[in-house]
């Protein structure tokens, strides 16, 4: 593919990885298998390594099933940060302009629900939730904290 | 993730190991579903070796909930621990679901 999703320069930290996957639900498992290297590698506590792999799986699915107007491949970048106190997360991907920040959150008591639930755990598993649209690019910066 | 079946009696016991997320998800509802339409009337899922549940996979136990009630069957979930737990809690789902400490409750249970 042509225009997907560039790989900056990486921000100094001590330790990074990343995976590049296509837009297809069957992906996702490199991207959870990566998690659980890096955690696994850096000692992350198992809470940190549950919260990133519901949100990837979240976020990863949100744009796989929603985020393209054709039926084309495209690339979707997942890095991984550690930082001193925390971990940082990078999704990027060429899909349509999606603020997830901008999403309601969903009605727990409602029994009927389908949606929204996944941004909420999102919201919840995660300290800080960052997006950005760039030359066509949506970037989503999550962070979590290595301590409660 | 992988799935371990038995029966204690008349009760199915449905052990599931490993991520239950977006990509797990369909293959572990689908089986369960085919389990409720095949007549097994009382279902015991045990989530104890489940490292995390992702909304999909809650998703997929709420379609399995709504399966077994117009089954009139009934459906029971232990090892709802640590982090799973934590999960239930954040996305409300502990109301919606009969959940006993272990298999052995969650057999006993049903049974009654």
């Amino acid at each position: 593919m042509a225009n997907g999703p560039s790989v900056p320069s990486l921000p100094e930290s001590s330790a990074c990885s990343e995976v590049r996957i296509a837009n297809t639900m069957s992906e996702l498992a490199r991207v959870a298998e990566l998690v659980d290297a890096f955690g696994a590698d850096h000692k992350l506590p198992n809470s940190v390594i549950v919260a990133l792999n519901v949100s990837l799986d979240e976020i990863l699915n949100n744009i796989i099933s929603y985020g393209y107007d054709d039926t084309g491949r495209h690339d979707i970048v997942v890095r991984l940060e550690l930082r001193r106190e925390n971990v940082q997360v990078v999704v990027e991907d060429d899909g349509r302009p999606f603020n997830p920040l901008e999403v309601a959150p969903p009605n727990l008591r409602d029994k009927s629900r389908e949606g929204g639930v996944g941004l909420h755990f999102v919201r919840s598993l995660t300290d800080d939730l960052k997006y950005a649209r760039r030359d066509g690019i949506n970037q989503l910066r999550l962070m979590k904290r290595l301590t409660e | 993730m992988k799935l371990v079946e038995g029966m204690s009696e008349d009760v199915t016991i449905v052990e599931a190991y490993g991520r239950l997320d977006s990509t797990t998800a369909k293959e572990f509802g689908d089986r369960l579903i085919s389990l409720v339409q095949s007549g097994r009337g009382a279902i015991v899922v045990d989530l104890k070796n489940i490292d995390y549940i992702s909304s999909a996979g809650f998703r997929a136990l709420l379609i399995t909930k709504r399966a077994t009630t117009e089954k009139q069957a009934k459906l029971a979930l232990c090892g709802v621990t640590g982090e799973v737990k934590r999960l239930f809690e954040i996305g409300a789902f502990t109301d919606e679901f009969l959940i006993c400490p272990t298999q052995a409750d969650g057999v006993g249970k049903l049974r009654q």
